[in-house]
């Protein structure tokens, strides 16, 4: 028997559907939280309005690299459990009144969080804002299963490290055909490429063939603006906040390369090399 | 004879929990100690392939805890260490809840009854896993790096790990003696003050260590490493020698940092 279905509603008249995207790894400390926050940044920057949620309830984060961490009163458990409106519970950016954020509970368990809810939560946000972004949690237990749960994208963050691209890797391969995931190669450092010390983003992605986002660079400078809680991203000038105004150009669907790192030639013999290389 | 139980913790992941443990057991074992380490992170393993051992798993911890092989079997020996050092591998393709805490502190205590030293490799987060890893642990060691959010949650972890009653030991990672003098990184005091746990530790950052983890070469191995003697303090540390500290920084004062990880 079929059932009846609904008319369908004009194109006009639809809610606003919002991207849902979720910053995973697999390996902690390769750079989740920082790229959560950056391209959060520069996509506000474009004039999208952006939500970022913190799903490391217990071991929350983003608000520090946000500068928010004192202006956090309710969390994410809060609205999941009812207790708090969504309205009262998001943080506004200090610096871009179209960014917000909803803090992780730093006092409870990630057991706490309901999956069927956390995805009703982020349905609900979409149609308040162009791009919902999940910061995940280290692992694959269950607080990664329930930051990817309302998704329905992936940004998959891995340094040009073994261990996190077996990482990524075994993420990867549990995210499933639906995320269309994609990759941002962070930290990278030139110099150790060069040398062969260090794995290459052609040699990451040999790997993980995924299409590619975006290189970031290693630089002591991202500490720097973590630890003052102001995103690189947020800086008028210089390569990496240029990189990630690039990525978010992209995720926006822009047509334009993907940042990528220059590995500096190693002078007049690399150069005969390359050319001879090249004519090969 | 009971060796001792260290669970190598930090509740931030990419510390160089890992990285740590690896080396601190390759330490000890070239000290003469017999050495055992676990890795729990049960579906993310990396310790294998940072010894360089990962062409030679055969069985893992869940087998063991399932009692489809015995512990024997399923320890890898690191041969460059002779009879000293061996890993049991976790199982890469299961789940964290394959394993109970109870057959978790089952298998540390059968470690630990053919070993001096037995680490585990704990997992980042606090969820199942971590609780695996500290189950039959009887120490604990907490890597942290200078930074805010490491040491935010290092904090969170230190206080989940005090339930047991356990003494806890600091090892601060990564350290850049240059961003602490110029303000831009907290000082090793500034992470002990915070943190208020005992300083086992302060490893300054060192690109080598990409290299040598990529490689699958402990430290203790290589004669050139500027780290292998940071390792051996540590190492020594641990066996209770008294080892002053190299001073590697200077009074690193931070405000905003101060202010966020006091207020919690």
């Amino acid at each position: 028997m079929h059932e009846v279905q609904p008319e369908p509603v004009p194109v006009a008249e639809k809610a606003k559907r919002g991207r849902a995207i979720v910053i995973t790894s697999g390996k902690g400390g390769v750079g989740k939280t920082t790229t959560t926050a950056n391209l959060g940044h520069a996509l506000a920057a474009r004039g999208c309005s952006v939500a970022l949620i913190d799903a490391d309830v217990g071991l929350r984060n983003l608000d520090i690299v946000l500068g928010l961490e004192s202006r956090v009163k309710h969390n994410l458990l809060d609205v999941l459990d009812g207790t708090v409106e969504l309205d009262d519970a998001i943080v506004r950016d200090k610096h871009n009144s179209s960014l917000v954020l909803l803090a992780a509970a730093q006092t409870r368990e990630k057991d706490e969080v309901d999956t069927e809810k956390m995805k009703a939560l982020v349905e609900r946000m979409r149609e308040s804002y162009d791009y919902v972004i999940i910061d995940c949690p280290a692992g694959i237990e269950g607080g990664f299963k329930n930051a990817v749960a309302g998704a329905d994208e992936a940004i998959v963050v891995c340094t040009p490290e073994v261990s996190a691209v077996r990482d990524v890797d075994r993420v990867v391969g549990l995210l499933g055909n639906k995320f269309r995931p994609q990759l941002i190669v962070n930290r990278l450092r030139p110099a150790l490429v060069k040398k062969g010390k260090m794995l290459s983003v052609e040699d990451v992605n040999a790997i993980l063939r995924l299409p590619l986002l975006g290189v970031i660079a290693d630089e002591p400078e991202i500490i720097v603006t973590t630890n003052r809680g102001e995103p690189i991203a947020l800086r008028k000038d210089g390569a990496t906040a240029a990189a990630y105004h690039a990525i978010a150009a992209k995720i926006a669907g822009e047509d334009v390369a993907a940042p990528t790192v220059e590995i500096k030639e190693t002078g007049f013999f690399g150069r005969l090399g390359a050319l001879f290389g090249g004519a090969k | 004879m009971s060796g001792r139980r260290i669970v190598v913790t930090s509740g931030k992941g990419g510390v160089g929990k890992t990285t740590t443990t690896a080396n601190l057991g390759a330490t000890l074992a070239k000290r003469g100690h017999r050495v055992i380490l676990i890795d729990a992170d049960i579906g993310l393993r990396n310790l294998d392939l940072v010894l360089g051992l990962e062409k030679r798993i055969v069985f893992d911890v869940v087998e063991v805890a399932e009692g489809r092989c015995q512990l024997r079997q399923a320890l890898i020996k690191d041969k460059r260490f002779g009879e000293q050092l061996s890993i049991l591998p976790a199982a890469q393709t299961r789940d964290k809840d394959a394993i109970t805490e109870a057959q978790f502190a089952n298998i540390v205590e059968q470690a630990a009854a053919i070993a001096d030293y037995v680490f585990i490799d704990c997992p980042a987060g606090i969820e199942a896993g971590f609780r695996n890893a500290i189950a039959g642990a009887d120490e604990a060691i907490v890597v942290t790096t200078p930074e805010v959010s490491a040491i935010r949650d290092a904090d969170r972890v230190i206080g989940k790990v005090a339930e047991k009653n356990i003494p806890i030991r600091l090892i601060v990672n990564r350290l850049r003696p240059e961003m602490v003098r110029s303000g831009d990184m907290l000082s090793v005091e500034d992470v002990c003050e915070i943190l208020s746990a005992e300083l086992i530790g302060v490893v300054p950052d060192d690109e080598e260590v990409i290299d040598t983890t990529n490689r699958g070469e402990p430290i203790a191995l290589d004669e050139a490493n500027k780290l292998r003697v940071v390792y051996e303090k540590i190492a020594r540390r641990l066996e209770g020698e008294l080892v002053p500290f190299t001073n590697f920084d200077n009074q690193g004062f931070f405000g905003r940092l101060l202010g966020v990880l006091k207020a919690g």
